[in-house]
């Protein structure tokens, strides 16, 4: 099991970080922690989950080129055999994503076609919570999948974080917890204090409790230790910051995604304990992948966000070594329906494809793109439900029991290597 | 200096700790269990948001007895200045953010801390939340109603918390419709408000959501409605009966669980998070409690008691305590608007406590990014310059009891914030210029900085 190997790792380091930290400066810290960090391989496995707020053109995304029913239905959007970058069985990428046809050729993409869920919301807010929860239709659900995931992780009298959201907006509520607190990180130094906050480890460090007695308050030393092991992992974080400046853009595109993935790829590295990281693309709300007019253009762009951000992620993971410890995986709230709606748009549909981009992870086509005749309200009908998705990054991926974060049992999808 | 072991409960026998007729006792400082400054500001730090200088002072001088009295019954006019904050926050309820705002501000400025300490306790065991009314307004008339009967009757708090319009709508028990009796609801009033978990059964849930029948929300009051109300015989807590709302109400409140499950989540906010009492602690002030449900009685049996003196340092301060202890040290203000939104980062959005069972609180306050985000905050709280402005500054506080040099004042915002009590190296550091920064505003963030100052 991951978290035994975990387990172990933290207490060997967690002895040697206690006799080398606390009377020294935070400069050397961050090179301790970076050497302890570089053979870091074989650490815990970590999700990036990246929301794609407002519905997903599925069609458009995976596109069956081959297929008489997409082209009838698409007279002005469709993406001809020419246009689209061919995986195989007559589909193919939205030109927009060479990076991912790159990965996918790699075999570290895979494409899990069909996801939805029955009697699927195709409202904005209603359908944003179903995927949240993953609890379609239980309004008065209080937590989140990945929240219920996160309560689980925590142990107490540890300081660990197993998630943290980054980005602009409101934490999404698949965050939501009942006791953990999760960090929305919404600028870079944003949990960095400038003063004087790594002296007070220093000034009040653990001390000895050998001579206190039985049932003595533990809260004092807990409280120690939680300052210590916090500005010890701020000042790695700062030295992987300082290397990563040294780097410039490090490959990392200029988008905003790209930014926010270059973070996460900073606090992987920075060894913080965080399990699941989650990002969003489209602005939140009713957001950009909203494509009732005019969709070409936008979608085109955020596509191109989506897929250059991504690879140029994995790349700079691949570089760190750390690609065989990362899974990336993408959502929507919903697909879009088939045809067009007469303003070079589409509205609300169903089933669409969720990503997942990683090490670790068997690439290609997962399940046949979904039937264009057989249809549920003008949208592709799903055959995979998201909570299989679910199940299989919880049980195959980060080792969590998808069955107490699910409350059932949900069959995982053969990904992981 | 007094040794850090000896304060408040170390010369406590251990076998007296589990003894309700000593552990509930007045509290009488003698030779052994001296009155001091350490156990001034303790219960300042529990039955108000911490103290000044000022009432450390004045609370050493009077004794515990006194200095009790005072909290409880502030000689300030208290009425006029609640209502006049009523007021704010009801033009307020515009938005979203005006009303957390006007409630921090009232923490901050407020003559009897006692009541906002309740109120947030009421808060977190009536733990609605505006993600899901939606309506500021509303949640502003709820919190207000909380406050009025925060030092009241229980029963009587039960009663009209049912009758909120957020209330009902947070527990999707809008509409209690004959057909289709709130299932939800009944089991959070029931889990959550009176009886605790595993205190009741599935048919007892039924039975409650079928005695809830007829109550409705419609233009923003909660109605009865009759012909709603399920008038069938049903079974509930052992009992059979044509109850209502009232008979529910009466029958949780004849259950000794519900007054021990207020007395022990009175003993983890007032008392202390690292132990949960034994059974014989709670059972007689629970019986005494559920006598009449008087929770000014109730409160002022704890915070005399031995035991509450013994609790030093066993809690861990909510966000809101940190940083409103801070400002409140400090006789300053700072902008609110900011700081409910600094707050909600913290973990402790006001108004939206993350579900049913209120915030977890104590360890779960504490992580890798909390630590630093507090260390931040406090700094931006004393910067003097930037969203917090600059009515914050510890030299002022320091010259105002005239301790302007600057050793003395380093020595006096020491005690100020821990009265003394640190690691004995710890203190020296400090006080012999263990810090880089010459401005005593870099000072007053470390040490809001030193795991101490997370201690309630």
């Amino acid at each position: 099991m991951q978290t035994t190997r975990r387990e172990f790792l933290r207490t060997a380091l967690g002895a040697s970080t206690m006799l080398a930290f606390s009377p020294v400066a935070p400069g050397f810290l961050g090179r301790t922690a970076l050497a302890a960090a570089a053979q870091s391989q074989d650490r815990d496995s970590v999700l990036v989950v990246i929301q794609l707020s407002g519905g997903n053109d599925g069609l458009n995304t995976v596109v069956p080129y081959e297929d008489d029913a997409y082209h009838r239905n698409r007279p002005t959007l469709r993406l001809t055999a020419e246009r689209v970058l061919k995986l195989e069985s007559g589909l193919g990428l939205h030109p927009e994503m060479t990076a991912l046809l790159r990965l996918y050729r790699e075999g570290h993409l895979a494409i899990v076609q069909g996801v939805g869920y029955p009697d699927s919301n195709r409202d904005h807010e209603a359908a944003m919570r179903d995927w949240h929860t993953a609890r379609p239709g239980e309004t008065l659900t209080q937590t989140g999948w990945l929240g219920r995931a996160i309560d689980r992780a925590c142990k107490t009298g540890q300081t660990d974080v197993p998630g943290v959201f980054l980005g602009p907006i409101p934490s999404p509520f698949g965050l939501q917890t009942e006791e953990a607190i999760v960090p929305a990180i919404k600028s870079s130094d944003q949990w960095l204090p400038a003063g004087e906050w790594a002296a007070a480890s220093r000034l009040d460090p653990p001390g000895s409790t050998a001579g206190a007695p039985a049932g003595a308050n533990p809260l004092p030393e807990f409280l120690r230790r939680a300052t210590l092991d916090a500005s010890a992992g701020a000042a790695r974080l700062q030295a992987v910051r300082q290397g990563a400046a040294a780097r410039g853009t490090d490959g990392y595109p200029d988008f905003p995604l790209a930014r926010t993935l270059q973070s996460v790829a900073q606090f992987i590295r920075a060894d913080l304990g965080i399990r699941i990281f989650f990002a969003e693309l489209g602005g939140g709300g009713i957001g950009g992948f909203d494509t009732h007019a005019g969709q070409a253009a936008n979608h085109g762009a955020l596509l191109r966000e989506l897929s250059e951000s991504v690879a140029a992620f994995l790349e700079g993971l691949r570089r760190d070594r750390l690609l065989d410890r990362v899974w990336l995986m993408t959502f929507s709230e919903f697909g879009r329906t088939l045809s067009e709606n007469g303003r070079h748009g589409t509205d609300h549909g169903a089933a669409s494809p969720v990503f997942l981009a990683g090490g670790g992870l068997k690439g290609g086509l997962v399940g046949p793109h979904p039937s264009l005749t057989d249809l549920e309200a003008n949208a592709p009908k799903f055959h995979t439900d998201f909570r299989r998705v679910y199940a299989t990054v919880l049980d195959r991926w980060l080792g969590f029991d998808s069955l107490q974060v699910l409350g059932r049992k949900f069959s995982p999808l053969d990904l992981a290597v | 200096m007094q040794e850090p072991a000896q304060i408040g409960s170390r010369k406590a026998r251990p076998e007296d700790l589990d003894d309700p007729s000593w552990a509930w006792a007045p509290y009488r400082p003698d030779g052994q269990r001296p009155w001091s400054l350490e156990l001034a500001a303790h219960l300042y730090r529990r039955g108000a948001f911490g103290a000044n200088w000022g009432e450390l002072e004045h609370a050493l001088a009077d004794g515990p007895e006194l200095a009790v009295s005072k909290l409880l019954r502030p000689k300030a006019d208290v009425a006029p200045f609640n209502r006049a904050y009523d007021a704010y926050e009801k033009a307020a309820a515009g938005s979203a953010d005006g009303v957390p705002a006007w409630w921090l501000r009232r923490l901050l400025e407020t003559p009897h801390p006692v009541l906002e300490q309740m109120t947030l306790f009421w808060h977190n065991h009536f733990a609605i939340t505006n993600a899901r009314v939606k309506n500021p307004a509303m949640m502003c008339r709820y919190l207000q109603l909380l406050r009025r009967n925060a030092l009241g009757r229980f029963d009587a708090l039960l009663e009209s918390v049912l009758d909120e319009p957020a209330v009902l709508i947070c527990l999707g028990a809008r509409a209690n419709r004959k057909a289709r009796p709130c299932l939800d609801g009944a089991r959070a009033l029931m889990e959550q408000w009176t009886l605790g978990p595993g205190r009741f059964s599935e048919p007892d849930v039924q039975g409650a959501a079928r005695a809830w029948t007829g109550w409705f929300v419609s233009q923003d009051e909660a109605h009865y409605i009759p012909r709603e109300h399920d008038s069938g015989a049903k079974k509930l807590l052992g009992r059979e009966g044509d109850f209502d709302r009232k008979d529910l109400l009466r029958l949780l409140l004849e259950q000794p669980a519900t007054a021990q499950l207020l007395v022990r989540k009175l003993y983890r906010w007032f008392v202390s998070e690292t132990v949960s009492p034994p059974d014989a602690l709670v059972a007689p002030l629970a019986a005494d409690f559920a006598k009449d449900f008087d929770l000014a009685r109730l409160l002022e049996t704890v915070l005399r008691s031995n035991l509450f003196f013994c609790g030093y340092r066993q809690k861990i301060k909510s966000p809101v305590q940190f940083a409103v202890g801070l400002v409140r040290a400090l006789e300053g203000t700072v902008g609110t608007v900011r700081l409910a939104s600094d707050l909600a980062d913290l973990g402790q959005d006001l108004f939206q406590p993350p579900t049913l069972k209120g915030w977890a609180g104590g360890q779960c306050w504490i992580n890798r990014f909390m630590l630093p985000g507090r260390a931040k905050l406090a700094e931006e709280l004393l910067a003097g310059s930037g969203p917090y402005g600059a009515k914050l500054d510890p030299a002022a506080t320091a010259s105002k009891y005239g301790q302007s040099a600057p050793g003395a004042a380093r020595r006096f915002l020491v005690q100020l914030f821990f009265q003394g009590d640190l690691p004995e190296e710890t203190r020296q550091a400090l006080l012999n210029g263990g810090s880089a920064s010459d401005s005593l505003r870099g000072f007053g963030g470390l040490l809001a900085a030193l795991p101490e100052w997370h201690l309630a």
